[in-house]
């Protein structure tokens, strides 16, 4: 039994999401279920109030993220998902990855706190971008399941570079 | 005179404790606000020194103190720098005055000769004299709140919450000290907004970055170094004092001549707040006197690596948190160090806003746990501190890496689970090792449990499958659970973090502690299940008032049959096992009811609010906007 963390949180399942609004009912069910709030009940109370907190925390976790948002759309599409279902990159993905890690090295090297954030600041908006075309993607009438994974796997090249540039950045603080 | 009436059944109150690395502090909510109870030492501010005599005595606070430089290695001061420490741990082996028993243990002890206590034990003295100052004052306690960094890892928070028990009082909630502080601070002002609260404190450097918005409290991000403090500005100094001492080498370096330095050091660092010069004398060897004189811009630059490495724990919680610095309402100064004047400066620079201090930065947290520890107790509905794990937690790989499988800064409770398999064919066991931190390599992070799971069917290599989850609770501990689940098999493995004591262990501690061993401990399980009861009894009337309706008639029958027995049993038994069954039969028979009222509150959360109460928090939000114009510029 896997969590549907659309269901948990109550929010209409889509891509595109409110993260405001979903901050404000993460707040709200928290309210309800937080194990302070039962902190003077009985035993059985207490451990299911403490099961649905974390559930709620979790589902908001997922919906943070778009990579397991995505996830979670396409597990609700019947459609097995995770690194081993992703087609593999294409070769201009794989040249624009290979491109910017090389950046990246040298600025391990040359401690070029400035570049390494334009850098980063550059990825990010990649990432923007594969973002957008996954919302695109999950609302199209014919929304194509391998055109879905292909972006899905494509953030996960950029998230992957952007941990990977944090912890350089974070020496560099 | 005003005479304190003292009525038997008013509820016991619940206290904050702010169990600090150089004092320690416990408070309560009077008339709607937090006030210190006195220690024994007459103080609010009870020094967190626990001397152990030779001959078997044992003081606290500043009677303790005084022994210091007589006994240093029977004074044991900072004792939470040691909570959840092996004595491998590079902290046990820093300049001080201390001898621990030697070898590889999981918990370091002080070898004090005869005697061999613990941090706990330590940490549990301190607690024990703040239970009877509270005691003393409020006539019944109710169960405390204890703050810890919030940095502290899974091994340093059961080692507090141990203390705790120890001492023979009732953990409500580890709650971390810059949350404590903000609780304090928000209550107070009534200020929305994000806030940063830098904490740094004898010991140990904490910063939050927290959003408070209408009564919660939510942690954005925490970070720190739970090995940083006041003290290492003691030690900056003290090295040089040392060395102007003719103190050279470790030999010289005798306990007395270390315990003077810091003692000096001290002094000096207090000194320079307000002066911009201090000279002191000092002991040389081979006798007379030295003058060792230093600047505040000496002592500044000396600290300015120490303050360099909160800097970088700032920006990383900033970044964790996604904002800028700009996008802060305030930062919120906490713990005694802060007072040092470069460190107020430093904050200024780095985050670019007048840092705020005007609660006592040594009362804060303890008002905070106060506040909480009020909240909890009366069940309030208007504040809620939502709080995030410190530190990742992870499961070792193969290689020697690490698993994760929580990250740091998610919001607790959180629960997560991953899916292992074999890696040898017909292997029947298989090594858990459990450890938190943010480094690479296994061996880097602090090891928690190690377990093994056992009783596996032989099977192909990758056949069997073996699901472990986690589960941090709402104090930040974690729990780990295997099970393995392949033809039909299950087998679950419930582990304690080796560090931790058993509940067996702290009950045979707590029966060896009191005078008359068993027939007490005895009482004191049975006045605490009274207590249970009293909840229990007040919790399940408010759920009857709200959620009667949704009980079937043969339900309502069986809650209201073992609600009787409870009532009967809570008054009259005299063995506390009766009231306990009671209790459960209780559990039992509203099981089903709590998951409906569970559904209702999620139903009632998301069905949201109505357009009322809509147009009343965006007049509420009106309103601190108005605030915040009309006292912005006094700021």
């Amino acid at each position: 039994m896997k969590l549907d963390p659309f269901e948990a949180l109550g929010v209409e399942p889509a891509f595109s999401l409110d993260i405001a609004v979903l901050e404000q009912r993460h707040r709200d069910l928290s309210r309800a279920l937080h194990p302070d709030r039962h902190a003077s009940a009985g035993a059985a109370e207490r451990r299911m109030a403490l099961g649905r907190a974390i559930e709620v925390n979790e589902a908001f976790r997922i919906l943070k993220d778009p990579i397991r948002r995505a996830e979670a759309l396409l597990a609700r599409r019947g459609v097995a998902s995770g690194e081993g279902k992703e087609p593999p990159a294409s070769p201009a993905l794989l040249m624009e990855v290979m491109e910017r890690r090389e950046a990246l090295a040298e600025l391990r090297h040359s401690k070029d706190a400035a570049a390494l954030q334009g850098l980063i600041v550059e990825v990010q908006q990649s990432e923007q971008s594969a973002q957008a075309a996954l919302g695109a993607e999950f609302t199209a009438e014919s929304a194509d399941p391998a055109q879905i994974l292909k972006l899905v796997a494509q953030l996960r090249y950029y998230r992957r570079f952007l941990d990977e540039a944090a912890t350089i950045a974070d020496d560099l603080l | 005179m005003l005479l304190d009436i003292f009525d038997p059944k008013a509820p016991p109150q619940a206290v904050g404790i702010d169990l600090g690395t150089t004092n320690s502090i416990v408070a309560h909510v009077r008339d709607g606000r937090a006030v210190p109870l006195t220690t024994c030492d007459g103080t609010p501010l009870l020094p967190s020194v626990v001397h152990y005599g030779a001959e078997g005595s044992v003081q606290v606070g500043r009677t303790a103190l005084a022994y210091a430089t007589r006994e240093p290695e029977r004074t044991i001061a900072s004792v939470k720098r040691f909570m959840g420490r092996a004595s491998g741990d590079v902290e046990t082996t820093r300049l001080g005055a201390y001898k621990f028993v030697p070898g590889e243990a999981a918990v370091v002890r002080f070898d004090l000769g005869k005697l061999t206590p613990s941090a706990v034990e330590v940490s549990a003295e301190i607690l024990k004299s703040l239970k009877q100052s509270a005691l003393d004052q409020l006539h019944q306690v109710g169960g405390a709140v204890i703050t810890v960094p919030a940095y502290f890892d899974d091994a340093q928070r059961q080692a507090t919450r141990d203390a705790g028990r120890l001492a023979g009082l009732e953990v409500l909630r580890l709650l971390n000290e810059p949350t404590a502080a903000a609780l304090a601070y928000g209550l107070e002002k009534q200020q929305n907004g994000l806030f940063a609260v830098y904490d740094l404190g004898g010991g140990t450097f904490d910063v939050t970055i927290l959003l408070l918005e209408d009564g919660v409290f939510q942690v954005k991000s925490t970070g720190g170094d739970s090995a940083l403090g006041g003290d290492d500005m003691d030690r900056e100094i003290a090295e040089r004092m040392l060395a102007a001492m003719g103190a050279t080498t470790p030999e010289l370096r005798t306990a007395e001549v270390v315990s003077i330095a810091l003692e000096a050091a001290r002094r000096a660092k207090h000194a320079l707040s307000d002066a911009s010069e201090v000279s002191l004398e000092l002991p040389r060897k081979g006798g007379g006197d030295v003058t060792f004189a230093l600047t505040r811009a000496d002592f500044d630059a000396w600290v300015q690596p120490l303050l360099e490495r909160t800097g970088k724990a700032c920006r990383r919680a900033l970044r964790d948190a996604g904002i800028e610095a700009s996008a802060l309402s305030g930062v919120i100064l906490v713990g005694g160090s802060t007072r040092v004047p470069r460190v107020r400066s430093y904050v200024n620079e780095l985050f670019g806003v007048e840092p705020l201090g005007d609660i006592d930065p040594d009362l804060v947290v303890a008002y905070g746990a106060a506040i909480q520890a009020d909240l909890l107790a009366r069940q309030s509905d208007d504040v809620l501190l939502l709080d995030v794990l410190p530190l990742s937690l992870g499961i070792e790989t193969m290689g020697g890496g690490v698993d994760k499988i929580l990250p740091r800064n998610t919001g607790i409770p959180a629960g997560a689970k991953a899916t292992f398999t074999t890696y040898a064919d017909n292997q029947t066991g298989f090594d858990l090792h459990v450890v938190q931190g943010e480094r690479e390599l296994a061996s880097d992070c602090r090891s928690l449990a190690r377990f093994k799971l056992s009783g596996i069917p032989p099977l192909p290599a990758g056949f069997a499958r073996l699901e472990v989850s986690f589960n941090v609770d709402e104090n930040n501990l974690l729990s780990v659970k295997a099970v393995e689940l392949t033809t039909g098999i299950t087998q679950s493995v419930e582990v304690k973090p080796s560090y931790g004591l058993t509940d067996d262990e702290v009950e045979q501690m707590l029966i060896d502690a009191l005078d008359h061993g068993e027939s007490d401990f005895e009482l004191r399980r049975l006045r605490d299940a009274q207590v249970e009861a009293t909840r229990i009894l007040l919790a399940t009337d408010k759920a009857f008032a709200s959620d009667a309706d949704l009980l079937e008639q043969a339900e309502r029958v069986r809650i209201e049959q073992a609600l009787s027995a409870l009532r009967g049993a809570a008054s009259s038994a005299t063995q506390a096992s009766l009231i306990e069954g009671a209790i459960s039969a209780l559990d039992d028979a509203t099981h089903d009811w709590a998951g409906r009222r569970m559904n209702r509150a999620i139903q009632s959360a998301i069905a949201g609010k109505n357009l009322g109460s809509v147009e009343q928090s965006v007049a509420h939000a009106a309103g601190v906007e108005a605030h915040l114009a009309k006292h912005g510029e006094s700021r």
